[in-house]
């Protein structure tokens, strides 16, 4: 999974030229390359569908409109991923206390086996098996509400980090902040997370 | 165990391995000797693997044909942007008040037009002003002095002729009898009986042209003969025709308008002119543009509507209607 990102330049600046040149079957393949990876970023952030489909169309006609502006100078994979989560960071902002509402409303317990398994995930006996924690549908949306628990910035290097696979320095880019900024910022999230999880449980 | 902030961030990167070769031993010697530092290491990668194991969620199949769609309601926006809808009702609205400004002033024209046809005075229609337009010839105005101005709203023509004759008793009474047969009016009569008598006549171009015709008869009779033409309002500068023919007074009386007149006149007074100084006294043929020759014989002869016709002695034609007034004078020479 974290090699997602390690081989996503190949051929994007080829892509990108024959776009900046009009050709649309060019810039059909960068969408059809990277619609489901900035898609699921967007969910994550933003936790509804609908908004993330709206954001991610908002997000490559932007890119459509400006690929003639864009110089090379960082890759297009961070330039197309920092204006899909500028995007989502503005829709969250605008709509964060409509969220914390929901989120508190549909607040619930998890039962007897996500319980379990959670405890699971926050023991230090032994390791967590993810193929079993993805199959769980219950603790997967009990992850994504811890998610959307977390302030957006936290959020935000979470998301990239554990879910697109970013690396530090690739984060810092799309965020336009610190590389330390980015260190400090995901170990926050993370405890904050465990804490989180750990409040579920009790 | 506490959290501590400074050994999770450490611990965070080394799960990221976004730590150095010499940071990375350092934490796996810590967490190889510390039971807690282990612990805490297995937390965060559990917690970790958590989020890690989420299923990804992929686009909506549609996305590809959904930019296009909002691409194109972008560029037709664009092609018709708010503002030049704007810049165009704008026009529109201006372009409405100028057409109401032209079709108001157009009214205004219209109505202006039709007042002053009703309001202002139709010519001819009002009453009629008595004024001197002809000045008379001096002659007239030494000899007569009592003249009476003449009331012709329309005197086309103006003109004195003077005539020397040696039979000045015939002749001055052929003048006499042939001015009441052509029913002109004579409006004046001076001078002293023996050696000059001044007739002033008016009535239609016709009348005038039929007197000067049945005068052609006694023309012979004429030591000289010459016409001065000039304007009923005394603005343009007569002009004299010396030795004139009757066919010259005809067709220079014959004419339309006192301008015409004038010019016909200037015409014959340097024809006449001409043909008195040329060696035998001969006119020369003048070619015009066409190679056709102009001569004398093609000035029109008056048309005579028959002196023998009877006349009304008594009719008087109406002052109105004269386009015409002609000063004779009749002087004696002696041979």
């Amino acid at each position: 999974m974290y090699l997602r990102a390690a081989n996503i330049n190949i051929d994007d600046s080829v892509l990108v030229q024959q776009s900046q040149m009009g050709d649309t079957t060019a810039m059909e393949r960068l969408i059809l390359k990277y619609q489901n990876r900035i898609y699921n970023v967007i969910l994550k952030m933003c936790g509804n569908p609908d908004d993330a489909a709206e954001l991610v169309q908002e997000a490559f006609v932007k890119v459509i409109e400006s690929i003639d502006k864009f110089q090379g100078k960082s890759s297009f994979y961070t330039w197309l991923f920092r204006i899909a989560v500028n995007l989502t960071l503005n829709h969250c902002q605008r709509s964060s206390r409509t969220a914390a509402r929901s989120l508190d409303a549909e607040e619930t317990e998890p039962d007897g086996t996500t319980s379990l398994m959670l405890r699971d995930c926050l023991s230090d006996e032994r390791a967590v098996d993810p193929a079993a924690v993805a199959q769980s549908r219950e603790l997967c949306e009990l992850a994504r509400k811890c998610l959307l628990k977390l302030e957006e910035p936290q959020r935000a290097v979470v998301v990239l980090r554990d879910i697109e696979g970013m690396d530090y320095a690739q984060i810092a880019e799309v965020l336009n902040i610190e590389l330390g900024t980015v260190r400090s910022r995901l170990s926050r999230a993370r405890g904050n997370l465990r804490e989180i999880l750990e409040a579920m449980l009790k | 165990m506490k959290p501590n902030p400074n050994l999770d961030e450490l611990l965070s990167s080394f799960m990221d391995g976004e730590l150095s070769p010499r940071q990375r031993t350092e934490v796996q010697r810590m967490a190889a000797h510390d039971p807690a530092v282990a612990r805490r290491l297995r937390q965060l990668q559990n917690c970790r693997t958590l989020f890690c194991s989420l299923p990804p969620a992929e686009a909506p199949g549609d996305l590809l044909e959904q930019i296009k769609h909002t691409l194109e309601r972008k560029t037709l926006l664009q092609e018709h942007p708010v503002s030049s809808r704007r810049t165009a009702g704008v026009v529109h609205l201006v372009f409405r008040k100028l057409v109401a400004a032209a079709a108001m002033i157009a009214l205004l024209a219209t109505l202006g037009v039709v007042v002053y046809q009703v309001v202002a005075p139709v010519p001819g229609s009002g009453p009629l002003v008595a004024t001197a337009p002809n000045p008379l010839p001096p002659a007239v105005e030494d000899l007569g002095g009592a003249a009476p101005a003449l009331a012709m709203v329309d005197a086309g023509f103006s003109g004195r002729l003077e005539l020397r004759t040696a039979a000045f008793g015939s002749t001055d009474a052929f003048v006499r009898r042939e001015i009441q047969t052509c029913g002109l009016t004579n409006l004046s009569e001076a001078g002293t009986a023996d050696d000059q008598r001044v007739y002033q006549v008016a009535g239609t171009r016709n009348s005038v042209n039929r007197l000067i015709a049945s005068l052609g008869g006694v023309w012979e009779d004429f030591d000289s003969a010459a016409l001065s033409v000039g304007s009923p309002d005394g603005r343009a500068t007569p002009v004299t025709i010396e030795s004139v023919t009757p066919e010259q007074i005809v067709a220079v009386v014959d004419r339309s308008s006192t301008e015409a007149s004038i010019e016909t006149a200037a015409t014959y007074a340097v024809m006449n002119r001409v043909m008195r100084n040329a060696p035998g006294g001969d006119l020369p043929p003048i070619t015009n543009d066409s190679g056709g020759l102009w001569a004398m014989d093609a000035i029109p002869m008056p048309k005579l509507t028959g002196p023998e016709r009877p006349i009304d002695a008594t009719h008087t034609p109406v002052q109105g209607s004269a386009q015409a007034s002609l000063t004779i004078v009749l002087l004696r020479t002696t041979r």
